[in-house]
């Protein structure tokens, strides 16, 4: 076929100028490769935005006692939220249901000679459904254990570990800050955060317990977790919230919130104001790169069109049509920016692993492949387009007179 | 087969025109040998250029196997320059750092179909121009006579009923010319049409007929044999 005779002579010329192959694909590497690793770092940090933002939930809201900008879970003495707090959001509609938690962190633990330190949470049966996470064995706590303040425990895997070794832990009492509790349940296991918080060393015992006996906060909860049915309303759901707190609480419009609300949105705006700047300037690189790959491209093949006028004259004497002459060129041009680009991914990829051993979160899939390849064909076309025309348009007699 | 009517060519260059075809009316029949002589700079290489469809002229008309070149389009002419013609130039005109056998191929490339003894017909015209045994030198390692050659075996490569030479043995010594006309002998001897543009009547006088282009004019004179 003769379409495949022409991408020989292309190829063939490909081989031959040695010096402007190489050039060219360096040109188209560095841009290609560039545009990879700009890629993968804005993949890695979508990711991550993705992942806090499930970790979170993105149906919760989370409502903290105490105001300011401090993070973290709130300490049962800033417990400012009420039972007509929870029902009054409970109503607002859009929410399925709000569950009342309490935290005390680095709680000591002892079973018979073993001791160790995890977060108690006072939970409702609720929490099970606002976090998605149950008793993997043995039971979860119950409206019955809230309401005879039962001294029961779920216990998470680390946990369990610490205190119990390999043996089973359920059925079994511990102490808790000196009061026993006993072994229900095993809690799901979760993992670390990417901070390295431990989410498994905790145990849950059930919500009235905690404010009565250990926490000392019979009419209050420091955090609620709110779950709504439609994340997409998440912002004015929390809007309603923060209005209902504000007038429970009496708040004169002087004064600040004591409290505090979070959605997933929120999460994920504050982890994307911090790498935007950062990101627009990357991929500005990232586009620029490319281009000017490119344009090193049309350079070289314009000085390569009028260095082979003869070549481009005798073709066109032969009987090569100028749309001959343009597939010719073309596919030099992208025949050298695929090949180019594909060297760019490669390299790309070593950067981009090499970026993720310092710690930065870097994501490589397929897309950076993906987005090179079509790139650097479309840089290939585009910029190659006009040295080709420019060769398909030389007259046949001045060209083989050169 | 050939027919020229009037045929005028000027060159425009900014200001200053110039006229190098004023009234050029000739004919070629189909296997005839004709030779086209002129000194040099009188535009012999522009009425090849004409003949092979390289090149608009100003005026006047050209019928080429009966179809009136002006009514082709630019691929057409150039469907018409591969099946129809084989040029010859005086410079060669080989491709560098490729084979004897890929230069001969190369019309080919361009053809409507690519033959499947394409290989054995390029070969075997490398062969029949003597160079059987050099199928794979590149110009670098021929000589001029060699070179020519080549290009012979290419023009002839899509079996055109036409072969342009212009002056093909203008830069070749004494013992390459022979060999050279020699071959184009053979060829006319073949069925092939040929037109050999020279400015040597010792070469001119291989054609079965002269014409001279003087002053932009065709003559038709006698040739002493
Ligand atoms: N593209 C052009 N633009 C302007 N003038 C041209 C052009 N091509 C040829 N000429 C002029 O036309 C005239 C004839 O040129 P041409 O090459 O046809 O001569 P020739 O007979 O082949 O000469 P030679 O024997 O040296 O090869 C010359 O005076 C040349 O300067
Ligand atoms: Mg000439």
């Amino acid at each position: 076929m003769k379409i495949m005779k022409i991408v020989g002579v292309s190829l063939k010329s490909i081989l031959k100028h040695k010096l402007r192959t190489a050039l060219i694909e360096l040109a188209i590497l560095v841009g290609i490769a560039t545009l990879t690793v700009v890629v993968s770092l804005t993949q890695g940090a979508n990711k991550l935005i993705m992942k806090r933002i499930q970790n979170f939930g993105p149906d919760a809201i989370m409502v903290h006692s105490g105001g300011g900008k401090m993070r973290g879970p709130s300490t049962a003495q800033q417990a400012n939220l009420t039972k007509k707090d929870i029902s009054d959001i409970e109503n607002i509609s859009g929410v399925k249901f709000a569950t009342p938690f309490q935290v005390e962190l680095d709680m000591p633990l002892k079973y018979d000679n073993q001791f160790t330190t995890s977060w108690v949470m006072g939970v409702e049966p609720d929490w099970r459904d606002a976090w998605r996470r149950g008793a993997s064995k043995g039971a979860f706590i119950s409206n019955s254990d809230n309401e005879q303040l039962s001294r029961v425990c779920v216990i998470g895997v680390t946990t369990a570990k610490e205190l119990f070794g390999k043996a089973d832990p359920i059925g079994e009492s511990i102490l808790v800050k000196n009061i026993s509790f006993k072994v229900i349940g095993i809690l799901e296991k979760r993992g670390q955060s990417p901070a390295g918080t431990d989410f498994d060393n905790l145990i849950l015992i059930p919500f009235s317990t905690a404010s009565r006996r250990l926490m000392n906060q019979p009419l209050y909860t420091s955090m609620l977790r709110v779950i709504i049915s439609d994340p997409a309303r998440a912002k004015h759901v929390a809007g309603k919230i923060s209005g209902i707190l504000r007038e429970n609480h009496r708040l004169a419009s002087t004064q600040e919130d004591d409290f505090r609300i979070s959605t997933a949105e929120q999460i994920a705006k504050m982890i994307k104001s911090t790498s935007k700047t950062l990101g627009l300037f990357l991929w500005l690189i990232a586009v620029i790169s490319p281009l000017v790959g490119g344009i090193v491209l049309m350079n070289i093949m314009l000085m390569a069109v009028s260095e082979r006028k003869r070549e481009i004259g005798l073709r066109r004497a032969l009987g090569a049509k100028k749309r001959d002459i343009i597939f010719q060129f073309l596919t030099e041009s992208v025949v050298l920016t695929f090949s180019g680009g594909g060297l760019g991914v490669g390299v790309g990829v070593i950067i981009a692993i090499f970026v993720r051993h310092l710690g930065k979160p870097i994501s490589i899939s397929w897309q950076p492949f993906a987005t090179a390849f079509v790139i650097s064909v479309l840089i290939g076309l585009f910029f190659g387009v006009y040295p080709a025309k420019k060769a398909a348009n030389l007259d046949p007699v001045d060209a083989l007179n050169q | 087969m050939i027919e020229l009517k009037n045929i005028t060519k000027s060159f425009q260059n900014g200001t200053i025109k110039t006229d190098v075809l004023k009234d050029v009316t000739f004919g070629v029949q189909r296997g005839e040998f004709v030779a086209i002589m002129g000194s040099s700079g009188n535009g012999k290489t522009t009425l090849m250029n004409i003949l092979g469809c390289m090149l608009k002229m100003s005026g006047g008309s050209y019928a080429l196997d009966g179809v009136d070149i002006e009514t082709l389009d630019d691929d057409q002419l150039s469907d018409l320059r591969n099946k129809k013609i084989g040029f010859v130039f005086q410079s060669f005109n080989l491709l560098d750092g490729t084979s004897a056998l890929d230069n001969v191929l190369l019309p080919l490339v361009y053809a409507e179909e690519y033959p499947d003894d394409a290989r054995e017909r390029a070969t075997q015209l490398l062969e029949s121009v003597g160079l059987g045994d050099r199928i794979h030198y590149k110009p670098g390692e021929l000589s001029g006579g060699q070179h020519q050659r080549v290009a012979i075996a290419r023009a002839l490569v899509n079996d055109p009923a036409i072969i342009l030479a212009d002056e093909p043995t203008g830069n070749l010594d004494s013992e390459s010319v022979r060999e050279i006309m020699d071959i184009l002998k053979r060829l006319h001897k073949q069925g092939k049409t040929i037109i050999l543009i020279t400015h040597d009547i010792n070469i001119a006088r291989y054609a079965g007929r002269t014409v001279f282009l003087r002053d932009g004019k065709i003559y038709n004179e006698e040739v002493s044999k």
